[in-house]
């Protein structure tokens, strides 16, 4: 047996699925040159002093790239399984356990990708920050992406079709505007926003760069947002989504 | 473990065992239906078996928790001395799902690489795709493939581990005429190299040329068990044809007849025992010209649904299985 082609095999399957790989990693790379490189407003530097306006701008959208990539993935392992893929898989010596180690592996590759793509796109380009914070952030945005793969699962579990799982992944704009991944959110937007699951993923991904600095489009600052805030968004929604996806499964359970 | 499909295993000389399996599902209405009702069933090594039975009889059910895909609420399923779920993963056990998916967007070839790949010790690629007659389109993406050569492709996905026992859940399903008798003319090569066979089908005749055992189910229970000219005449079921022109008196003194037809000068009799009506018929009376037709599995069929859906269903008879010593017992 051999995980490792399986795990090559599929990967690549879904890397050459043009929907898949446009959504994923072409169309998070186009917005990151228009908003995050080609705009004057770029070169400012931030009021920390630890990076320029282009680095706020990566990470939200590389985040964005990231979360869709895993959401995407998960989700159509969800509908592949039910729609009995699992069946013929279940007929092999690989146990489920694998499988879910397997799916995780290329969803957390997948994720990987828009994140190396735009961070090198911005490193060639107008983004500054220094290398520590740099690394630090692009760490974060890849983990930023996980509890998305749940909430990609729970799309596939309530609707078991790829057009949901389609129809999630592009939710994904609406919560990254308010999640504030592409424009920096000013008064009631961001009471919203804070509420919303890509913010929290976000602001901690941008932690390394701001430490909870709010930019605005203008020259000041809007304060601070707490780091146990930010962690209590992550940890709220990722119960959220995984209650979810446990009572969906149990109610798949239950019909069989 | 072993993957030789001929290697004897002194263990167990059953290749499948089901002893008294039920499984039920919610009906809907807050209760539940039994899909699979108390049914003790055994196969043996080499044997090849056709299950037969309407849509819902419990025909998937079954297969599903031979295979160990569901498991029975009560009751106990052994698959070459060993959980089904053993016997699955390490290529034993291979089936062709009739709700098995396949990823559209894998290509035929991709399709039978990836799931060999998740076998301890595959047959070569190239060897199951000629097998299942699907090296001319082999760089085919799946979604672009025929109902039928997606039935192919799933046979060469149970053929991959060159399992001991190949299960087959309406392996023929979506196929036209020509490409069934393909099929069957593999499957026969598969089954004459000592594969133990199981398919479940709609087409009756196919179970009639292919299998030696036939298994009919209806509502969970299984209602004939036999060889398969046995379960063909169970039903009483064979037709006489005489030119005779009798009184109803010389008509009433005929033997073993269930029902008769008279149309001009022929007679044409439904018979449970077609040799010694045959033999009255010719020595008794002047009836002459005499044809005997067997009833086709599909009357026999629908006689013994019949049966089993009266309000006091007869206790189905039984027979041993061919070639074997064993009792298919209830």
């Amino acid at each position: 047996m051999s995980l490792t082609t399986y795990i090559l095999m599929d990967f690549w399957r879904n890397l050459r699925n043009f929907a898949n790989s446009f959504f994923i990693i072409v169309l998070p790379t186009v917005l990151f040159l228009i908003f995050g490189v080609s705009t004057e407003w770029n070169a400012f530097e931030l009021p920390g002093g630890t990076g320029n306006v282009s680095a706020h701008t990566l990470v939200g959208i590389a985040v964005y790239g990231a979360a869709t990539a895993t959401t995407s993935l998960a989700g159509s392992a969800a509908v592949e399984l039910q729609q009995g893929w699992g069946r013929q898989l279940a007929l092999t010596a690989m146990p489920h356990g694998m499988f879910v180690l397997a799916k995780s592996i290329i969803a957390l590759t997948m994720a990987a990708l828009p994140v190396l793509l735009i961070n090198l796109v911005g490193l060639l380009t107008a983004t500054e920050m220094d290398p520590g914070r740099w690394v630090g952030t692009a760490v974060l945005t890849v983990a930023a992406s996980l509890p998305f793969a749940l909430y990609g699962l729970l799309a596939g579990l309530a609707f078991r079709s790829d057009a949901a799982v389609g129809a999630a992944s592009g939710v994904l704009v609406i919560l990254g505007f308010l999640g504030n991944n592409f424009f920096p959110l000013e008064g009631l937007l961001l009471d919203i926003g804070r509420f919303t699951p890509m913010y929290g993923v976000t602001a901690i991904a941008r932690y390394p760069l701001t430490e909870g600095e709010l930019l605005t489009a203008g020259d000041a600052t809007q304060g601070a947002d707490p780091l146990w805030m930010l962690l209590l968004n992550v940890a709220v929604w990722t119960v959220v989504f995984a209650v979810g996806c446990i009572l969906l499964q149990r109610r798949a359970t239950a019909r069989r | 473990m072993t993957t030789d499909a001929n290697s004897p295993d002194t263990n167990s000389t059953e290749a499948i065992t089901l002893d008294e399996v039920v499984r039920s599902f919610p009906d809907g209405s807050g209760g539940r239906f039994r899909a699979v009702d108390s049914v003790s069933l055994s196969f043996a090594r080499g044997e090849v078996t056709a299950l037969l039975g309407p849509n819902g009889a419990g025909k998937t059910t079954l297969i599903d928790m031979m295979l160990g895909l569901n498991h029975p609420e009560s009751g106990s399923v052994t698959v070459l001395g060993g959980s089904p779920k053993k016997a699955a993963q390490r290529g034993r056990i291979g089936a062709l799902l009739q709700t098995g998916g396949l990823l559209p967007d894998l290509t035929v070839k991709e399709t039978v690489q990836i799931i060999a790949a998740l076998h301890v010790d595959p047959l070569p690629v190239g060897e199951v795709l000629a097998t299942a007659g699907l090296t001319e389109i082999a760089s085919r993406t799946v979604g672009k493939c025929s109902g039928g050569q997606q039935q192919r492709l799933k046979f060469a996905l149970a053929l991959l581990p060159s399992p001991e026992i190949i299960v087959l859940d309406e392996p023929t399903a979506g196929m036209d005429v020509s490409a069934r008798h393909e099929f069957w003319d593999r499957m026969r090569i598969t089954a004459d190299a000592g594969t133990t066979v199981l398919f479940a089908t709609h087409y009756l005749e196919e179970a009639e040329q292919f299998a030696r055992r036939t298994v009919l189910m209806h509502h969970g229970r299984i209602i004939a068990d036999g060889p398969t000219d046995e379960v063909r005449q169970q039903a009483g079921a064979a037709h006489v044809r005489v030119s005779w022109s009798p009184s109803s008196a010389d008509l009433h003194a005929v033997p073993h007849v269930i029902s008769h037809e008279i149309h001009g000068s022929t007679v044409t009799f439904r018979t449970d025992d077609a040799d010694a009506l045959a033999r009255y018929l010719l020595t008794a009376t002047e009836a002459h010209g005499i044809t005997v037709r067997p009833a086709t599995l599909e009357e026999a069929f629908m006689q013994l649904t019949a049966q089993a859906t009266d309000p006091a269903p007869p206790e189905p008879s039984q027979y041993a299985a061919p070639e074997t010593t064993q009792e298919a017992t209830r």
